[in-house]
């Protein structure tokens, strides 16, 4: 349990692209998503005066920009020297471990208010060199000497999963599917196309014709195979981004807004880092176990959830999470994938902003950056993505690697 | 004294052989081998596998690591062993562009692979279905 409750008061995020930023440091992109949660704060904040700490998310700077010692040199550029500042680092969840220090600061009494940031500038290098920063998240000794890469576990678990449950590559692209049309109405994703969108546009300069959205990426050529059987768009893009959040106790939240955020509950688990040291493969065990804390401290049921933000850093990702969070049972994704149940209009919309799919994944950023999609899903202002339903409850799941760090967060009005 | 596990890992692998340790508390077998295991935190002994096991998922990489580029497309696998311990490899004679043919459940047996890794030669485990 928290020992006093702590609250989101504001949210910011830079777009999350491969382009946009090419020519810009983290540094900048900091500056940027800091800018706009400042912004967000409805009361208006003065970062200097009432931050009291700075944590921040970022996987691998020193192979992206020869960079290490990020916590004082996110604080120097948002001139908030001599607070406390470090970085947090669990792979792909790197910033869910910066809001778990933010949120145990804060509920210590320790701090009051906490700036919350998360960012990785990844087009630096070439898609070669970002597989092989991304494989320092797997066992160097019995994943990356074997030539095991990142979309290669993916893929590893899920054909565990095919030949457990009997779905197929074909049902999974629901996910791309769905994630493409959320991205579509999100202008800071980075793919704002649907697959239908993309497929027209590939077949016309190449003179084809695809049936629907599921022949195209059946049959065209430019999905091509990544890592069997996981082809492109099944793998999110490399991209650049920053995201920020910021944290206040519930007693002083007040002063920032009158509708603040709060969490409710907190959950982050670990598990064996390797897959062979794992003995399941069709589900993560540390998703169920963050998941299972989380739920317990919030006192709420997988179906009391309204919006979801879940970690699809490969479509086959998407199904465990729904899966391993409790919203849809075991084995049952591909069916409920296929009737449309998390769809921006479905009973539990997942990854209204597009999923790391479509969005992006600036692996430092995302967990700041899903939260950045619950807040304004909660308070209304997620644009021409806002769910239908009433938003009262909103969960973040953020996996580490190839499951062996998971982040759950809930949060509520 | 801790023993040099990893290196005995290497060393052993170099030489052919599969070795890890086994849990004296829940019976759990690793690979590589280490003093504490890493299901129930129990102390273990070191144990050689006879290599025998049964295919549980595999995958084609495509987009390999650039010290692999020359070696794409190739199969990496996860294989449990009949000890009990699993363990990833590449998977060798079978067509990597066919991975329809390559079945789940199927028995692989383990041999080093000695792979031209830029100036050095690395040992990486491997399997390969048994002759008929």
């Amino acid at each position: 349990m928290l020992a006093r409750q702590v609250c989101i008061i504001g949210a910011g995020m830079t777009a999350f692209s491969g382009k946009l930023h090419r020519d810009k440091t983290c540094r900048e992109l900091l500056v940027e998503a800091a800018l706009e949660a400042e912004k967000s704060v409805d009361k208006g904040i003065d970062l200097k005066k009432d931050v009291d700490a700075v944590f921040t998310g970022y996987f691998t700077p020193e192979i992206y920009e020869h960079q290490g010692h990020i916590g004082p040199l996110t604080a120097t550029w948002l001139g908030l020297t001599p607070k406390p500042a470090f970085r947090t680092e669990i792979a792909c969840a790197s910033s869910s471990a910066a809001l778990y220090a933010g949120i145990t600061a804060v509920a210590s009494g320790l701090c009051d208010v906490v700036l919350v940031a998360g960012v990785e500038k990844m087009t630096n290098l070439e898609t070669q060199e970002v597989t092989e920063a991304l494989a320092l998240a797997s066992d160097d000794i019995s994943e990356s000497r074997v030539g095991a890469t990142f979309p290669g576990l993916y893929a590893l678990l899920a054909q565990a999963y095919f030949k457990k449950y009997g779905a197929t590559w074909e049902q999974l692209q629901t996910v791309t599917i769905k994630n493409h049309y959320n991205g579509s109405l999100n202008p800071k994703a980075h793919f704002q196309e649907t697959i239908a969108q993309i497929a027209e546009k590939v077949g016309s300069k190449y003179g084809v014709k695809y049936r629907d959205e599921l022949d195209f990426l059946k049959n065209s050529p430019f999905n091509r195979v990544i890592a069997y059987p996981l082809r492109l768009f099944d793998c999110c893009p490399i991209s650049d981004g920053a995201a920020v959040a910021i944290l206040a106790s519930a007693d002083i939240a007040k002063k920032f807004t009158d509708t603040p955020l709060k969490f409710l509950g907190v959950g982050l688990a670990s598990d064996n880092l390797a897959l062979q040291d794992r003995v399941e493969h069709a589900s993560l065990r540390a998703s169920r176990h963050a998941a299972e804390t989380a739920y317990k401290m919030a006192g709420v049921k997988p179906k009391d959830i309204n919006i979801v933000e879940v970690h699809d850093c490969f479509t086959i990702a998407e199904w465990l999470a729904v899966e391993d969070l409790g919203l849809v049972e075991r084995g049952g994704a591909a069916k409920a994938y296929e009737e449309g149940l998390t769809s921006l209009e479905g009973e539990i919309p997942v990854n209204t902003d597009g999923g790391l799919k479509a969005k992006g994944h600036p692996v430092g950023a995302t967990g700041v950056g899903m939260l950045h999609e619950v807040w304004h899903q909660l308070r209304g202002t997620a644009g021409r993505r806002q769910i239908k339903n009433k938003a009262e409850l909103g969960l973040v799941h953020n996996v580490g690697g190839s499951g062996a760090s998971a982040a759950v967060f809930i949060v509520g009005r | 004294m801790i023993e040099n596990l990893i290196s005995l890992f290497f060393r052993e692998l170099e030489a052919g052989r599969l070795v890890g340790s086994k849990c004296k508390s829940c019976g759990q077998a690793f690979i590589p081998p280490r003093k504490l295991c890493s299901n129930c935190g129990g102390e273990t002994e070191i144990l050689n596998f006879k290599g025998e096991g049964t295919l549980e998922s595999f995958t084609v990489i495509h987009i390999p690591p650039s010290f692999l580029k020359d070696v794409a497309p190739y199969v990496v696998a996860l294989v449990r062993l009949d000890e009990g311990a699993r363990v990833m490899g590449r998977l060798l004679g079978c067509n990597p562009n066919e991975p329809e043919k390559i079945r789940i459940g199927s028995k692989v047996r383990f041999e080093v692979l000695r792979e031209k890794r830029k100036d050095r030669e690395e040992a990486v485990v491997a399997f390969r279905p048994p002759k008929a």
